[in-house]
């Protein structure tokens, strides 16, 4: 408005100045007035600049608060975002996990045995048939009849243990006692021809074991008790003369052969219970498999994180184990708590892991983890595995590689001469017993173990171990397997193990870079006077099926190495071998290998590999990719029970085919395997 | 079984707690446990600043990586922003230089 009012007055005054001066001629009057219009003027200026500065001056008051306040709601928005940050599932919480598609074609070949299994079950058969001895007094004491037999069993046993004792103190003992008079007049005249006069060693020890334990119970009947046999004595032996006493009357070399008779009339090769197996070729040409897993770690408070892995691993068309399980291996008779997960089952989504860390104790590279533990799948499987290293986590796979529930203490010294270097003791539970009772005095079986790793860098990654299984079972617990459903019925002793080894990357050889690894692996039983009356009398690592062996302590050791080399084009070439002695055993069951864990192959493994990453852009995490996986594993058994602590071992060139077997001996395997996996 | 864990579990405590007394930085060397809230390489890739949030004190301190083994680790994603890291460091006028940069020990 002022200015409008200025712009007249200034266009009136240039108007105004605009005429000719000599047209109003020279008046005082009008100069004055000129004059005083010219204040004005000059008036009105300053108070438009004035107006103006005034203007100016609350634009930039108006400006500035408003720029004040701006600031103050971007720094309440960036709290607000830093808090929801702050508490966001990213900030706590990792999702990552695993998808893996296997296709394996397994090849192979067993050697002659007889099935210790089937000729149990010839046995009793024989002894409950209708000539058998159940339910008769010989020997004077009544033997439980086939019903009573059967309600002694147990919902998916073999035997109970009520009907092992009776096999062995009853229907054996009546059944030997029942051979007798159509055996001794041949003895005693000399015409007797055994079937074999050489035994074989087994049939010698199951002859030193009948003596031990059936014997007694035989030697205890009166003859008057056994059919037909007090006719064979001369006359006037009093009825109530025990056979103990009977057999006195014999001449040692008599005696022995009338137990060799004894004893081949059940065992030997002609006695139609020994359930022969003749060598045969064990095939699987297509086993498909689906594996996935989902892991998670939770940020739970300041240094105390939860971690959780969570697996399904089945076969395709299968709702059982029963498709990679058989009577071949005792790591793959049945899937238990220590592997499940690591054998293809059902399509539950399995707990494999789930343990909490306290980690920064007393502000100290010290930690405390408890719960299912990350004891599979350690170091250098990694590398075939085509995994990141395992970190202060894992178990050195040669020794360990069990799903462990347990504990761990463990401590990561700051020593510039030793970068990485950390020490843990770990604890593991592989069986809890229950409730202790008069009926149940089975110990629980325990893991200790200290590791110590002294480096850990790329170049050079060294470890330690020694651990001790302390009141090792004899099976665990699972459920329809070959033996039935089976459980821990007794403690085989302790072993010891020790491992020494080292792992390294050598970046820029040639093209690409070179991974290599060697490991050394030692056993060393303790077993205690126990042993496996489900396994036949054979206790750790000692004795043969019905063959017992005095508790002898056995030294096992294998080695482990292996090469990977991998190129810039992703692609990565590997090969690993192992060997285990004859009396090697590890504890390894969970080991990602279809026929058994190779780490506790007696004998030799040799495994090439290749794994061809696709070269695409991570996106879930920063370490996701895919990639293909051929491989191929050759097993060449040279002894028997490869990952069996049960019983000795025996060379597979020296296996008789009358030799009874709890499982079928194989001399080499074949698995040539391939994968599509993806890490997300 | 039960006394051999036990004597065990008690040995490593109090070789711990011996350990947890002593104190090892020496006096020009700081230590600190905190999480990687930001990781630069160099444009040359020889060397890195790490940006740590001091679990402690919250405060950001910056500190540079030079050797070779957690520059791989970097560039792997081995170690990434998020991670929590135990680190030793020289304070060499107004930069701090890693002598030690490693993840929290725990499994």
């Amino acid at each position: 408005m002022r200015k409008s009012v200025l712009k007249i007055l200034i266009t009136a005054l240039i108007s105004g100045m605009s005429i000719p001066a000599v047209g109003f001629a020279a008046d005082d009057a009008l100069m004055q007035k000129i004059e005083q219009l010219s204040r004005e003027l000059e008036q009105l200026r300053n108070q438009v600049k004035a107006n103006e500065e005034k203007a100016n001056k609350a634009a930039e008051m108006q400006k500035s608060q408003g720029t004040k306040s701006d600031a103050k709601e971007i720094g309440d928005l960036k709290n607000k975002v830093a808090k929801i940050e702050e508490k966001s599932l990213s900030k706590w919480l990792t999702i990552g996990g695993d998808y893996r598609f296997r296709v394996d074609s397994l090849h192979g070949s067993t050697v002659p045995y007889t099935s210790a299994i089937d000729t149990m079950k010839n046995l009793v058969g024989g002894f409950t048939g209708p000539a058998g001895v159940s339910g008769t007094n010989i020997g004077g004491s009544g033997s439980p009849t086939v019903s009573q037999f059967i309600m002694q069993g147990q919902a998916g046993k073999l035997f109970s243990p009520d009907q092992f004792n009776t096999i062995m103190t009853q229907y054996m003992p009546q059944a030997m006692a029942a051979m007798m008079p159509s055996i001794i007049p041949n003895v005693m005249n000399g015409t007797y021809t055994l079937q074999n006069t050489a035994l074989t060693q087994q049939q010698s020890a199951i002859l030193e074991t009948m003596k031990a334990k059936v014997l007694p119970s035989v030697y205890r009947m009166q003859i008057g008790n056994v059919p037909g046999l007090l006719a064979l004595m001369p006359p006037g032996t009093p009825a109530t003369t025990t056979i103990q006493q009977a057999m006195g009357g014999f001449s040692p070399a008599q005696q022995a052969t009338m137990m060799q008779a004894l004893m081949q009339n059940f065992l030997g090769q002609n006695s139609g219970n020994l359930a022969m197996i003749p060598a045969y070729k064990p095939k699987n040409e297509t086993l498909y498999t689906n594996k996935f897993g989902l892991d998670l770690t939770a940020k739970a408070t300041q240094d105390i994180t939860i971690h959780a892995k969570l697996d399904m691993y089945k076969a395709f068309g299968s709702q059982s184990d029963s498709t990679t399980v058989g009577n071949y291996f005792a790591d793959r008779v049945g899937v238990f708590d220590g592997t499940l997960s690591h054998i293809p089952s059902d399509s539950l989504l399995n707990v494999d892991r789930a343990f909490a860390t306290w980690s920064n104790i007393a502000d100290q590279p010290l930690w405390f983890s408890i719960g299912r533990r990350p004891s599979t799948n350690g170091a250098p499987s990694n590398l075939r595995l085509n995994n990141e290293r395992p970190g202060n986590g894992g178990t050195p796979a040669l020794l360990v590689d069990y799903a462990f529930d347990g504990m761990t203490l463990g401590y990561a010294p700051d020593i510039d001469m030793l970068p990485g270097a950390y020490a843990k003791v770990c604890y593991g539970r592989g069986f809890d017993s229950g409730l202790k009772t008069s009926a149940n005095s089975i110990k629980d079986t325990d893991m200790l173990g200290i590791a110590v790793i002294p480096v850990d860098t790329d170049p050079l990654r060294v470890w330690m171990q020694w651990n001790r299984g302390f009141n090792i079972f004899d099976f665990p617990a699972m459920n329809n397997t070959i033996f039935g459903n089976t459980a821990p019925a007794v403690n085989l002793g302790d072993i010891d193990w020790y491992g020494i080894g080292a792992m390294s990357t050598f970046k820029k050889v040639g093209p690409g870079n070179l991974n290599f690894f060697t490991d050394f692996g030692l056993s060393i039983t303790h077993p205690s006077n126990n042993v496996s009356q489900n396994a036949g009398f054979q206790g750790l690592m000692t004795g043969e099926f019905f063959a017992q062996e005095a508790p002898t302590s056995r030294t096992g050791w294998a080695v482990y190495a292996g090469v990977r080399y991998d190129l810039p084009s992703k692609t990565k070439l590997g090969f690993e071998f192992n060997h285990g002695s004859k009396d090697w055993i590890t504890f390894a069951p969970s080991a990602d290998d279809m026929w058994t864990s190779k780490v506790g192959t007696r004998g030799n493994v040799y495994e090439p590999y290749i794994i061809q990453e696709l070269n695409l852009k991570p996106i879930s995490s920063y370490l996701s990719k895919a990639f293909f996986k051929l491989g191929y594993q050759y097993y060449d058994f040279e002894y028997t029970g490869s990952n069996n602590w049960v019983g000795a071992p025996k060379k597979i060139s020296a296996i008789q085919p009358t030799d009874l077997m709890l499982l079928a001996p194989m001399k080499s395997a074949h698995d040539v395997y391939g994968t599509f996996e993806v890490k997300f | 079984m039960n006394k051999i864990v036990s004597v065990v579990i008690l040995v490593v405590m109090m070789l711990v707690s011996t350990l947890a007394s002593v104190q090892t930085a020496r006096a020009e060397e700081a230590k600190m446990v905190g999480s990687i809230s930001k990781i630069e390489m160099a444009a040359d890739g020889k060397s890195a600043t790490a940006i740590l949030k001091d679990n402690k004190t919250g405060e950001s301190v910056t500190i540079i990586v030079s050797d070779e083994l957690t520059l791989d680790k970097f560039n792997d994603k081995r170690i990434v922003e998020g991670d929590e890291i135990r680190t030793k460091y020289e304070k060499s006028g107004d930069k701090n230089i890693s002598k030690m940069f490693k993840k929290t020990a725990g499994c």
